[in-house]
């Protein structure tokens, strides 16, 4: 890591679609071993930043920095191989697909040798490794060779998440992650967040659930009309206050 | 209680499809054979074969196609386009003189290059024009049957050298001819891909989530451009097998011919909603809508109702699905 600068960064970003501004000039930051909550109301621009952060949508204008190292990112493919894992919401997973298959899924082990290079599957690696990787980060694994589709919701968002875990090596976004779950599931999936901040990943949390952000984040930015309009410690906030921040009545 | 039960069953016999759909084509030939037993012999069995050829390649292509949460309507019209392009290019060649292999092969590059051409257009129409598959193919499907008709006035071309009918008919041990022995490798090795490899996984992966995909990395354009590709080229080479069968090319052949390999693909249990489907049923499912069509001239059916019985087994093995999905959630 250079110097004091950040893990992942952005400075002056902007996105229009059409005549809508999406982005308008944003700055954001994230350090290694930190979780920043993004959070704002609908149409404040918090799913656009997480395009143009995961690499899904190149800016209008505005730069971005991994380890203080400027980069472009053409596709999502360009920001995986960097080390910026994204779980977007309730699109992470392939339902069909066995949880194996979906932990591996666009990097498949293949065979030795000639199979191999025609594209064939080495399944019981894969298997076998998908059980160790998501015991790894932390998560109760169902079977690994059952199709996603047959399991809970929480064990499906937790594969989802594992999967963005195992595979980050510098920052992971996760795009309203505890959506649709019950209590001691989500409860989970925070354990698992905390888990990836001691290991030294930065991550990004983004939701609506304000008891979530507040329960597990360092630091919260919150967006609204495409500029940020607070960035502090967790700590400041109170649910009160964080709701007045996102909705703007405490400035009126 | 009772409803567990069923529900177990349900999922039983859903997980042995393929041993169900067996089954099943064996108790058609008995039915069949019973009323006409002439059914029931070494040559009508090779007919059916053949008959099944140009059927389970156009039905290959449209697994591969509908697991992506596609489908090809073209591949009736690609059949007729290739065939007839072939037929051109053949008897051209002929009349000049040129060695009848070599015209062969020279047609059968035409053909290939015509499912190329078609499947190429499908993907591109699909991915970088965002239309549905269902309208780019429908589209594409009306553009190479109208070729056809144009390229050959609307005449079947004749005029094959006599290597034609010796490829397309010499059969070896008692049943295969050439090109059945190649839509066995072929066979083969598309399920290898698709059930082993990387290519039939995200295939899969495509149909089930496309944005589970791209969010893995996966290029879905590029893989969407390919399912059709192969879609086209399979249909195309079924185009060139049933010249080699007639010794001539119809632009009337291939007609209604993406009924038949939609039909043997949903009754091989390939959902329409994309993300599932095992070709080994496919290949069966393949069987049985050819068993019924030979079946029914043979228990003397007009051929007229082809079409009718075909789209009855479809209406019927998409609501079997439906009833099973019910059961299965």
């Amino acid at each position: 890591m250079t110097g004091t600068s950040p893990l992942y960064e952005v400075r002056g970003v902007g996105k229009r679609y059409g005549g809508i501004v999406a982005l308008d000039s944003v700055d954001f930051a994230l350090n290694a071993g930190e979780v920043v909550g993004l959070v704002g109301d609908n149409g404040a621009g918090k799913s656009t930043l997480v395009k143009v952060l995961s690499g899904a949508h190149e800016p209008d204008s505005g730069e971005i920095y991994l380890d203080g190292e400027r980069r472009v990112w053409k596709s999502p493919h360009d920001a995986l191989d960097a080390g910026v894992e994204t779980l977007y919401q309730d699109s992470g997973i392939a339902p069909d697909l066995t949880v194996a298959a979906n932990v591996f899924l666009g990097r498949e082990i293949l065979r030795q040798g000639f199979l191999g290079k025609l594209g064939f599957l080495d399944e019981k690696a894969m298997r076998d490794q998908a059980h160790s990787e998501l015991e790894r980060v932390g998560i109760a694994v169902p079977a690994s060779d059952r199709p996603v589709a047959r399991l809970s919701g929480g064990q499906r968002q937790a594969v989802a998440i594992g999967r963005a875990v195992a595979w980050a090596n510098k920052v992971i976004i996760l795009d309203e992650p505890t959506n649709h779950l019950g209590a001691r599931q989500a409860g989970e999936v925070l354990e698992v967040i905390r888990q990836a901040r001691a290991k030294g990943f930065g991550v990004i949390f983004i939701s609506h659930t304000l008891p979530h952000v507040l329960e597990v984040t360092d630091r919260i930015v919150v967006l609204r009309l495409g500029r940020v309009v607070t960035d502090a410690p967790s700590s400041q906030f109170t649910p009160d206050s964080l709701l007045k921040a996102i909705t703007g009545l405490s400035q009126t | 209680m009772e409803m567990q039960g069923k529900l177990a069953r349900l999922k039983a016999a859903g997980m042995r499809q393929d041993i169900v759909l067996l089954l099943l084509f064996c108790l058609m030939v008995l039915a069949f054979s019973l009323v006409n037993p002439r059914f029931f012999s070494i040559r009508a069995m090779a007919n059916i074969l053949q008959d099944f050829s140009p059927v389970v390649l156009m039905a290959i292509g449209q697994t591969f196609v509908i697991a992506s949460r596609g489908i090809d309507l073209s591949v009736g019209s690609v059949l007729g386009l290739a065939g007839v392009s072939m037929a051109l290019v053949i008897r051209a060649a002929n009349e000049a003189g040129m060695d009848p292999w070599l015209a062969i092969a020279l047609g059968l590059a035409v053909a290939i290059g015509v499912g190329v051409v078609v499947g190429l257009v499908n993907g591109l129409l699909i991915t970088y024009c965002r239309l549905v598959p269902f309208v780019a193919t429908l589209a594409t499907m009306g553009a190479a049957a109208g070729l056809s008709l144009v390229l050959t006035g609307g005449t079947q071309i004749a005029g094959a050298p006599k290597e034609v009918i010796l490829l397309g008919n010499a059969t070896y041990l008692g049943a295969l001819t050439v090109p059945v022995i190649v839509v066995f490798l072929i066979i083969v090795v598309s399920w290898a891909f698709m059930s082993r490899a990387r290519f039939g996984r995200w295939t899969y992966a495509v149909g089930s989530n496309p944005f589970a995909a791209r969010g893995a990395g996966i290029d879905v354009e590029s893989h969407l451009i390919k399912l059709y590709l192969l879609s086209g080229v399979l249909a195309a080479l079924a185009g060139a097998f049933v010249y080699f069968r007639l010794g001539s090319g119809s632009p009337l052949s291939g007609r209604g011919g993406e009924l038949n390999a939609i039909a043997a693909t949903v009754i091989g249990g390939v959902s329409l909603l994309g993300g599932t489907g095992k070709l080994s049923g496919v290949v069966i499912g393949a069987l049985i809508t050819t068993a019924v069509l030979s079946g029914l001239i043979l228990i003397g059916v007009q051929p007229n109702w082809q079409q009718i019985v075909v789209a009855a087994l479809i209406a019927i093995a998409v609501g079997a699905q439906g009833l099973g999905a019910k059961g299965g959630r």
